[in-house]
């Protein structure tokens, strides 16, 4: 029986949705320093009230709703979920009062794309926006990765009782240290210090590319952040074909595959468990499908003759595969060039590609490795059991940080997702067929913005029906949370009603 | 003159044709060993990439696109590329004539006044509504 809703609840919503839109707030104050150093006042005044009207909701929010109480797990799923949705539209501001986007839903677009680290966009004459509106972008997506709910909480209040149930709604459930601040300050650790890494090398590259000195670096950060959290913005429309280089596509690919793996991973082989890696499951399953999907798009790219050489088909298949599979989107091809070259195969593989996508608990998007792992894994052990002889007592495992016995709960779980997200994939694609597109065309924009991967083959344009827009935005929120803490968010607002009908019959 | 989105979508057509390009110069002109590449902006959310080899005379450009610049306009004659073997399988255009049309200039962001009212206003409020937030002991250090 679902519980009734009382005044507390919405209080401790309120109260930490309020806290997590302070650190929105607080977080637009990068850009604005930004666009003060590059001497861009209308941006910088631009930041300044989208930042003060976020301060003030927060802190409105914060001083109605104030309470002592921590949340539960209901709770924390609708702070994830509404959260993402308030921190979406307040952070839409400074794109619309830029101008450069047509309506606030493209802007509310473009900033669930970011923080869901998908990268598909509907901001228009990007090659002329200011610094400030680019490390927005570029910063949207590098928090979106690491969950901005848990920053929020954790930097912002001391301790945070229930904030593990929050960082379980925002799709982040390994556990990795008892105290869930530990948790987070891990997360942030590992990846401020790449972020150090990846500014400096891409700044580097881009320098000797022939970036101009004091841009190269701005330009390694952007690429950076875009690549760590699988996000595949770029500060300029021609994403990384308007570097010329394949230093810098590789050494982006490199992070965006380390930004791609589980955070758990990461932890293990930084205490030393090196290997973990050859052993993971996820590693494993990801290996797999990375060669048979890239298998498949060289075949439809040789069978075209898309390419003239082994180089030219490495340089730009395996790149646009790999950017697919990490559910990452940057891209070293024109988008319209899958449409118009890469033919329905190779369409088709990057769409599997994506579908499947990053591991869990990672920046990344997609059914994830474990999952495909788990169901594989439980499907031959069902086939072993059939083979066996009745008395038998046959068990499958998996290696994930440690070894995992199968049950039917845990790949029932995962199958549960998996449906969820082909789901979500179905409805984006009939949705774009009801409005004309050809079929490939409408299961690869679908799929990408679910599994917040970010390639295009030309769908997503501010022309675009409004409701393929909306289908879309909820895609990516949807794929980015794991369904658990939307479908919570949801149910709290039906049993909100019910609870007031309720209320006004018993007056 | 054709525009990125007709080599694009026409690209096995265009492939190893001569064409005329034009486009706004953006940020960064790159100078590599064999050359100069270049970015060109033809339209919203548009660009090719041109590559000026060594022997072609460049002409000073001297506005590149930023926010607070416009760059030149130029028109390249060039041999456009579907997937150009010098370039590892990249599309662009290597120029045979490169021409300044437009020169570049400042572009203005100008304040609007509106704009400065709503930040004091929010300014303002910001800060009743933090003096409301802090004035009980402990609140905001947290549980």
């Amino acid at each position: 029986m679902i519980r009734r809703v009382w005044r507390e609840d919405f209080r401790i919503i309120g109260y930490y949705t309020g806290l997590v839109t302070i650190g929105v707030g607080l977080l637009m104050l990068v850009p604005m320093v930004t666009s003060l150093v590059f001497r861009e006042w209308a941006s910088a005044l631009d930041f300044a009230i989208s930042a003060a009207l976020a301060l003030v909701v927060g802190y409105v929010l914060a001083l109605i709703a104030h309470t002592k109480n921590t949340p539960g797990l209901t709770h924390a799923m609708v702070i994830a979920a509404g959260s993402w949705l308030v921190a979406m539209m307040l952070s839409g501001v400074p794109y619309l009062l830029s101008g450069h986007a047509r309506s606030f839903l493209d802007a509310c677009f473009d900033t669930m794309s970011g923080y869901t680290t998908t990268g598909i966009f509907l901001l228009q004459d990007l090659d002329h926006i200011s610094q400030g509106l680019n490390m927005w972008r570029h910063l949207l997506t590098y928090v979106g990765g690491q969950g901005i709910v848990v920053l929020a909480l954790t930097f912002l209040i001391g301790s945070t009782g229930g904030a593990f149930k929050i960082m379980v709604g925002e799709g982040k459930e390994e556990k990795l240290e008892p105290n869930v601040r530990h948790i987070a300050v891990l997360i942030w650790r590992i990846s401020l210090i790449y972020l150090g890494i990846g500014t400096v090398v891409l700044g580097v590259i881009a320098m000797a590319n022939g970036i101009k000195p004091y841009l190269a670096f701005f330009h390694g950060a952007y690429v950076f952040m875009s690549a760590w959290s699988t996000g595949g913005f770029a500060p300029y429309s021609q994403n990384m074909l308007y570097y010329h280089s394949s230093a810098m596509e590789i050494a982006s690919m490199v992070f965006f595959i380390l930004g791609s793996f589980n955070f758990a991973l990461h932890y293990a082989i930084w205490s030393g468990n090196r290997r973990e890696i050859l052993r993971n499951v996820e590693i494993v399953s990801f290996t797999i499908t990375v060669l048979t999907t890239f298998s498949l798009v060289c075949l439809a790219l040789m069978q075209r003759g898309v390419y003239p050489n082994a180089v030219a088909l490495f340089r730009r298949g395996f790149f646009q595969l790999i950017s697919g599979h990490t559910t990452t989107g940057q891209s070293n091809i024109y988008a319209r060039t899958f449409v118009r070259e890469w033919g329905p195969l190779g369409m088709l593989a990057t769409t599997i590609a994506m579908a499947i996508g990053a591991s869990a608990a990672s920046t990344g998007g997609g059914f994830k490795g474990l999952r495909m792992g788990i169901i594989v894994k439980g499907m031959a052990t069902d086939i072993r059991k059939l083979l066996s002889p009745e008395r038998a007592v046959v068990t499958g495992h998996y290696h994930h940080l440690h070894d995992n016995v199968i049950s039917d709960g845990v790949v029932k779980s995962a199958a549960v997702i998996v449906v969820l997200y082909v789901l979500i994939y179905v409805v984006g694609a009939v949705v774009g067929m009801a409005y004309g597109y050809p079929m490939a065309d409408a299961l690869f924009e679908s799929v990408s913005a679910g599994s917040n991967t970010g390639l295009s083959c030309g769908v997503t344009q501010t022309g675009m029906p409004t409701l393929l827009k909306i289908v879309y935005m909820l895609e990516m929120w949807m794929g980015r949370l794991e369904f658990l803490s939307v479908f919570t968010l949801f149910g709290f607002i039906a049993t909100s009603f019910r609870s007031m009908r309720r209320r006004k019959a018993a007056v | 003159m054709l525009s990125t989105t007709e080599l694009v979508e026409d690209s096995y057509k265009w492939d190893g044709q001569t064409v005329s390009f034009k486009g706004e110069v953006l940020q960064d002109l790159m100078a590599r060993k064999d050359g100069t590449w270049m970015n060109l902006s033809d339209d919203n959310n548009t660009a090719m990439g041109v590559f000026v080899p060594k022997d072609v005379p460049m002409p000073l450009i001297s506005h590149m696109e930023d926010y607070r610049t416009v760059g030149d306009v130029v028109l390249i004659t060039g041999v456009f590329y579907r997937v150009c073997v010098q370039h590892e399988g990249e599309t662009d255009i290597h120029a045979v004539s490169v021409t300044v049309l437009t020169p570049g200039s400042a572009k203005a962001n100008p304040i609007h006044p509106d704009r400065v009212v709503w930040f004091v206003v929010l300014a303002g409020l910001l800060g009743l509504v933090m003096w409301f937030y802090y004035r009980k002991p402990g609140r905001g250090t947290g549980h």
